[in-house]
């Protein structure tokens, strides 16, 4: 990909975060440990890595309703990702965990993200204007 | 009320409300008839404190607006009488619409009757006053439609709780999406963005399921729950279309069923040509198109749903009954009180038949109440196993064994789906009189 694609907003704001990139589908409750917010799914790559202040990219959301108050708890300990960005169309239950969290969340984007982004470079997401940015 | 002018919370709730339909490019929101609120429970860290916290802002904000109305002696003519009868007359900062609310994790009106440890009774305690100051009521059930909040057909509603959201929608044709932690805003602001099943279009019958199973088989709630999860595995968030079915379906039949459609899939919203109102056809429940696949349900398909919740070995101890998943009504606690009155749950043997705490008390008027608990059971509000204190995970917290529970049977596939991972229990299924003769003989025959 380039160094920017165009996605939808789904929930607004601007944020900047090393990406965490799962190829995946992903779920809050159970995929995630709700103390630390480390990765704890034994099927994902990213296993043992914090979400804390990352870019999460991944496919797309699967798994309870109870995903919403996950978001909404690891915010409130300070541990949830600075951004979402989703490959497939946003889910509505994360989406009211987010925008309460006010977790900027991005999605459908024209590139290939999950390929093109590698995990840790520094990524900025631009929901308002529609744009996620590779910055190193 | 956008700009303000309505007062903060409500400002607040409405940009919520406006930036979830932005969310998916919903045109509009609609005003909204009732809703159905989330469980604020102790078990979830920092959820009972937030809703405290909720409802003193709200409170606050309002005793600032009362104390301006009263202090404003620009209008010379408003005497101290007049501007005290308006102070009252200030709509009060809470619920827009008719709100009741979802289960908790302990029986609230009889402490201490569950087992739950006192520090999480009383955190969990402090959620009422929340509640009852927002204007909520405090029914803390997930079967709301039993005590009458029968939305009409066609309206608009949020809902949490999936088997009340599948009845609300399937049964009575209202209008609701799964709500999630922003059914608080909507309550308040009484709007919700028009997308999802609130548009016609997204009602429309998905998969048929021509349903060839002796009648005798769909007799009883836990039938229906086998039923309801077979489908449930099959469609995902589909809307399935059920052909075939017995004419004569009791309302906890297809409370059963919603239940388990909700459980193994994600299921919003299910047909029953002849029996739900937007399938009095066939063709309707289809909206005239055709379904994307086709499946024919056997005696085996409910067979083998038996099997997979069957992990308790024959013959085996057993340590909990549960029925009331969802919670019973007065003619299913009716059945219980027969069945058990005069007869003695065996020893070591906890038999909990969870209901409503509107229901018990009519119960309790009718006697069965009584007759459930000289067996040694207990009928319980409020709450029920898998939303207790029995969670693993409390249990950890709270310095409780794990697990709470051995070997649990029950007349539900919901239940048992959640207690095998939740609890950490061995289940099996099976119907009323089965979960009594385990109850009174503490053996999985």
């Amino acid at each position: 990909m380039g160094k920017a694609v165009h996605v939808r907003k789904v929930v607004r704001g601007v944020a900047e975060g090393a990406a965490l990139v799962c190829p995946g589908s992903f779920s809050f409750l159970g995929d995630v440990d709700l103390e630390t917010g480390v990765i704890i799914a034994a099927g994902n790559p990213n296993q043992g890595q914090a979400l804390a202040g990352r870019v999460l990219i991944y496919k797309e959301t699967k798994g309870s309703s109870g995903g919403c108050v996950v978001l909404q708890a690891l915010a409130r300990l300070g541990r949830a990702p600075s951004a979402l960005v989703t490959v497939k169309p946003a889910d509505y239950n994360l989406a009211e965990g987010a925008i309460l969290a006010a977790i900027p969340f991005v999605c459908e984007p024209d590139g290939d993200v999950l390929g093109g982004i590698a995990n840790g470079q520094l990524v900025r997401v631009d929901a308002d204007g529609g744009v996620v940015e590779v910055l190193g | 009320m956008l700009n303000g002018a309505a007062g903060e919370i409500r400002r607040e709730a409405l940009d919520y409300i406006v930036q979830f339909g932005e969310a998916f490019d919903a045109p509009c929101l609609v005003d909204i008839s009732y809703c159905h609120y989330p469980a604020e429970m102790g078990i979830y860290a920092g959820s009972v404190e937030d809703a405290v916290a909720y409802a003193q802002r709200c409170a606050a904000e309002q005793a600032v607006a009362q104390a301006s109305l009263l202090a404003d002696k620009s209008a010379p003519l408003l005497t101290d009488q007049s501007r005290q009868a308006q102070r009252l007359a200030l709509p009060g900062i809470r619920v827009a619409v008719p709100t009741t609310t979802s289960t908790l994790c302990c029986d609230l009106e009889r402490p201490g009757s569950t087992g739950c440890p006192p520090a999480l009774e009383a955190l969990q305690a402090q959620i009422a006053g929340a509640h009852r100051s927002l204007g909520m009521l405090e029914t803390y059930t997930c079967t709301p439609q039993q005590l009458g909040f029968v939305p009409p057909f066609g309206s608009y509603i949020v809902s949490v709780e999936s088997s009340a959201i599948i009845y609300f929608n399937s049964v009575l044709g209202a209008r609701t999406n799964r709500g999630g932690l922003l059914t608080r805003y909507s309550a308040v602001c009484g709007k919700y963005p028009l997308m999802g099943y609130l548009l016609t279009a997204n009602r429309r019958g998905t998969h048929l399921f021509n349903i060839d199973v002796p009648p005798q088989r769909l007799s009883t709630c836990d039938g229906w729950s086998a039923l309801g999860f077979h489908v449930g595995g099959l469609v995902g968030s589909a809307v399935p279309v059920l052909a075939g079915l017995p004419p004569q379906i009791r309302q906890e039949w297809l409370i059963s069923l919603g239940a388990a459609l909700a459980t193994s899939g994600a299921v919003t919203l299910f047909h029953i040509p002849g029996q739900t109102p937007e399938a009095r056809t066939l063709e309707e429940a289809f909206q005239g198109g055709q379904p994307e696949a086709v499946y024919t349900v056997t005696e085996r398909d409910l067979d083998a749903v038996y099997e997979k919740m069957r992990t308790i070995p024959r013959g085996a101890a057993v340590d909990f009954v549960t029925l009331g998943c969802p919670h019973y009504n007065l003619e299913q606690l009716r059945v219980v009180a027969e069945l058990l009155r005069g007869r003695r749950v065996a020893g070591g043997v906890r038999c909990w038949v969870c209901t409503n705490r509107m229901t018990r008390a009519a119960a309790a008027s009718a006697g069965y109440v009584q007759a459930i608990e000289q067996a040694g059971a207990l009928v319980v509000a409020d709450t029920c196993p898998v939303e207790s204190h029995m969670r693993a995970s409390t249990c950890r917290e709270y310095g409780l064994a794990v697990p709470n529970v051995t070997a649990m049977v029950t007349d539900s596939v919901k239940m048992a789906r959640y207690v095998g991972d939740l609890i950490g229990c061995n289940t099996a299924l099976t119907d009323v009189d089965g979960c009594i003769a385990a109850g009174l003989s503490g053996r999985w025959q």
